[in-house]
């Protein structure tokens, strides 16, 4: 097992290069100064910009800056925020709960909704259950979900008043962002439960169980789904990734606090050592996500060799 | 027992949503007590920071207004009124301001207003170490300041400066503490230590700043009703940006007040209909909305061609069918709030006929596809046009839709913000569509100050001396009639040379509920809440 984790971890260190790469090289894709363009709303004089040049290092050789980046990064050294004025990594850090808290809700609402429902369609094929089921989840996966957080606000804030539609806080802040965000994974994860569990019910092994007399739900629940979650797993890291991505979305529209809104504030007002910031973390999480899936998948798997 | 594990799984995912859910809650509702007057206020925005000296940021000052008080203060008129200072005298060259401050006033960290905060506060901003906001552009000049006696301070610039007196009433030079600011450190963007009647004691990056009352406050404010503290035990300003979301927050209850800035103009009627709400409107002091034109980069290098565009935006159209009721026709590159010139919004009437008749006599001559051409070429223009994320500002696309019935082929250049600054930096497209707000006519040094060329914010690129002598001018003389003499001449100039078409002068909208009572404005329409009750 530490043989196969270390030679995943090996496969990464190229993925976390190339992004730490793309990452530092935004400030010179741009065009034009970068300096200029990061203290346009500041009244500044040479002697600030010939600064902010040092700060940045950008009178060096390219090599040289990346690997400054690189080093600092690896220290937890991402920068200062040009315009909030403040550590990069601790804007991150302050905010980064908000945003896991608002995924992993979603991720499991997700789980909860979907996979209930995918089990429901597989085992009532073909009947209303089925059609009912699997049509809520294309609703559910073609509804974008900034349009399903203001049909919410419309619908559970002005309408009825039960829900607060802005802010971070309680769980009645987090009720309406979670499923917003959450509604497209869980209607890929229903279709994907269907499909895999249909797939499995039609094994040898599923008539075998029936046929030692074990009931419906055991079969189902024991043999059925312990070996259908195996694809769904896999599915669970990459949405947990896209969770994350929307996150950026559903933070603006509930107006809730999160990297997701830092990242587009950043964006909007040309901070770009916050936005490299953001950026090389998420990509990070999003790498370290991948590969704790790639684990679980292969504990879940015994089928799956280590090494 | 069979069926033990699956009901066991079953409880333990519904048991785990409910754990998420509510154990990763970060907040609950305060208990027991009476609940506090507490205002909630919707921003479109997060302010980069709250310390005056360091914003570059209007947002900064429309929450700290109640906070950081200032030596004078503009009400909404524009009339300047005794705050902090309760007196002051200009040097007949106009270089010193002396002010001579009230004796009651205090930091509510219990440091005095005295003339030495005066003097730490503004040599603070032009130390250049410091990376101050727009409060460096608002001491430009600045030789110093002299602590006179402890309740007097005289201060002092290279040239004469009339435009200080209505600068040190704005947010960018309000005051804050000489004895918590050097000890906090980053902190001041969150929680600068003003003498105001509220006390900032919470900032949530991303989310919102809580004001609690200063129940130490003993003055009246030049623009409150009454004596002492404020009306309410806390305010709120809570960072929407998604203006749907924003909007829905007043109509619910759950803001009593929000900023309508960037949400679409048709939302206003369904707004104004509701009988919980009301709408406020001011206007912006400074330029309107504008369309700077580049007098460096053909065609609108040539005279005639800006005149023409002049003559062909139908402004009123522009107001009408984009602003609906968030603004009025601008006449000049001052709106006329800010300085009234009826002379200037009788030229330029929308006359399509003279505006083509303009291009002909310039040699453009009506072509194929409805464009002029010249020599072979076509009139061709490249208006730069920000864009947030959301397309082109509608403002600009009725414009190129205008032009073209002009026979002139208007590009938009739409780019995000740091290309669009570098574009105007380097004059490189017939110029963009923008907005400046000042609180005195010295604003039209930024817009047109030839030293500002390749900066901010000169983007007509336009370097006339004759202009530069006036906002010299401008600058020198204090008398207010002598004054607008000044700045309407060089407005006249400015309109003459076509170097700008002013479009639409544009109104500050807030949304409030009716049980909101005694709000004000300051002149650069930042809400003044500290007079404001709930029933």
């Amino acid at each position: 097992m530490a043989r196969y984790i270390a030679g995943r971890l090996l496969v990464t260190i190229p993925v976390v290069v190339g992004v730490t790469l793309a990452v530092f090289s935004m400030l010179y894709l741009i065009p034009g100064d970068p300096v200029k363009m990061m203290l346009s709303e500041f009244e500044t004089n040479p002697a600030q910009i010939a600064r902010m040049r040092a700060q940045l290092r950008l009178n060096e050789p390219f090599v040289q800056q990346y690997g400054q980046f690189v080093w600092n990064a690896a220290r937890g050294n991402l920068g200062e925020s040009i315009r909030d004025r403040r550590p990069v990594a601790t804007e991150i850090r302050e905010l980064f709960p908000s945003t896991v808290q608002l995924a992993l809700s979603a991720l499991i609402f997700s789980i909860a909704l979907g996979v209930p429902l995918g089990l429901l369609a597989a085992i009532r094929q073909n009947s209303w259950a089925d059609v009912g089921a699997m049509m809520a989840a294309r609703i559910g996966v073609s509804m974008p979900s900034f349009w399903l957080g203001l049909l919410l606000i419309f619908v559970f804030s002005l309408q009825l008043g039960l829900l607060p539609a802005t802010g971070g806080g309680g769980i009645d802040h987090l009720l309406m962002p979670a499923f917003a965000l959450g509604a497209g994974a869980a209607a890929i994860t229903a279709a994907l439960t269907r499909s895999s569990m249909l797939e499995v019910l039609r094994m040898d092994y599923m008539t075998t169980a029936r046929a030692k007399g074990l009931a419906g739900a055991a079969v189902i629940l024991r043999h059925g789904l312990a070996n259908a979650l195996i694809p769904i797993v896999t599915i669970f890291g990459l949405q947990a990734g896209q969770l994350l991505a929307g996150a950026v979305i559903i933070e603006t529209v509930f107006g809730r606090p999160g990297i997701g809104q830092l990242l587009v504030a950043a964006i909007l007002n040309k901070d770009f050592p916050l936005v490299q910031g953001v950026v090389l973390f998420v990509a990070i999480v999003y790498v370290l996500i991948n590969l704790a899936v790639d684990v679980a998948y292969a504990a879940i798997d015994p089928r799956i060799r280590y090494g | 027992m069979k069926y033990a594990r699956p009901r066991l799984t079953v409880l333990v995912l519904a048991g785990l949503a409910l754990v998420s859910l509510a154990g990763l809650g970060v907040g609950a509702p305060a208990a027991g007590g009476a609940a506090p007057a507490t205002l909630t206020v919707g921003l479109d925005q997060e302010p980069p920071t709250l310390d005056p000296a360091a914003s570059p940021s209007a947002v900064t000052y429309q929450i700290i207004t109640d906070v950081a008080e200032n030596l004078l203060y503009q009400d909404l008129g524009g009339k300047l009124l005794p705050w902090l200072a309760s007196s002051y005298k200009v040097s007949p060259d106009g270089k010193s301001f002396t002010f001579t401050l009230r004796q009651d006033a205090k930091f509510t960290d219990g440091a005095p207003v005295d003339a030495a905060a005066v003097k730490w506060n503004f040599d603070r901003i032009v130390n250049p170490n410091f990376k101050a906001g727009g409060a460096l552009a608002s001491l430009s000049g600045y030789a110093g300041s002299t602590v006179v006696d402890p309740y007097t301070v005289q201060v002092n610039f290279k040239e004469p400066y009339a435009p200080f007196l209505t600068y040190v009433a704005g947010g960018t030079l309000s005051l804050i503490s000489p004895k918590t600011t050097p000890t906090q450190g980053d902190a001041v963007n969150q929680k600068p230590v003003g003498s105001g009647r509220f006390i900032v004691s919470e900032y949530v990056p991303k989310d919102h700043v809580t004001l609690v009352r200063n129940a130490g406050y003993t003055r009246r404010p030049p623009y409150s009703s009454h004596q002492g503290p404020a009306g309410v035990d806390r305010i709120v300003w809570k960072f929407i940006p998604e203006a749907g979301t924003r909007v829905t927050t007043v109509e619910s209850g759950e803001t009593q007040m929000i900023s309508f800035l960037s949400t679409p103009a048709a939302e206003l009627t369904r707004l104004q209909a509701n009988r919980a709400l009301r709408v406020e409107k001011n206007p912006y002091p400074g330029a309107p909305r504008i369309w700077l034109l580049n007098v460096r980069k053909a065609p609108t290098n040539d005279l005639k061609v800006r005149q023409a565009i002049l003559y062909g935006i139908n402004r009123a159209a522009v107001a009408d069918s984009v602003y609906r009721g968030l603004g009025t026709v601008a006449c000049a590159p001052l709106t006329q709030h800010t300085l009234a010139t009826p002379a200037l919004c009788a030229k330029y009437k929308y006359d399509p006929k003279k505006a083509a008749q303009l291009l002909d006599e310039d040699g453009w001559k009506m072509g194929p596809n409805n464009v002029r051409m010249k020599n072979g070429q076509p009139l061709t223009i490249e208006i730069n046009s920000i864009n947030y994320g959301s397309g082109n500002l509608p403002e600009v696309e009725l414009i190129q839709g205008q032009l073209l019935q002009l026979g002139v082929d208007a590009k938009i250049k739409s780019q995000a913000r740091p290309p669009w600054y570098e574009d105007n930096f380097h004059c490189a497209t017939n110029g963009p569509v923008m907005f400046l707000r000042s609180t005195d006519w010295d604003g039209l040094f930024a817009l047109f100050g030839s030293q500002n060329v390749g900066g901010n914010f000169n983007w007509s690129c336009y370097a006339n001396p004759a202009a530069d002598k006036l906002i010299a001018e401008g600058r020198a003389v204090f008398d207010p009639a002598k004054r607008r003499s000044v700045y309407t001449q060089l407005e006249t100039m400015l309109m003459d040379d076509a170097v700008a078409v002013p479009l639409v002068d544009e109104l500050s909208v807030w949304v409030i509920r009716n049980t909101v009572h005694d709000t004000t404005y300051n002149f650069s329409t930042y809400p003044v809440l500290g007079d404001v009750t709930i029933k």
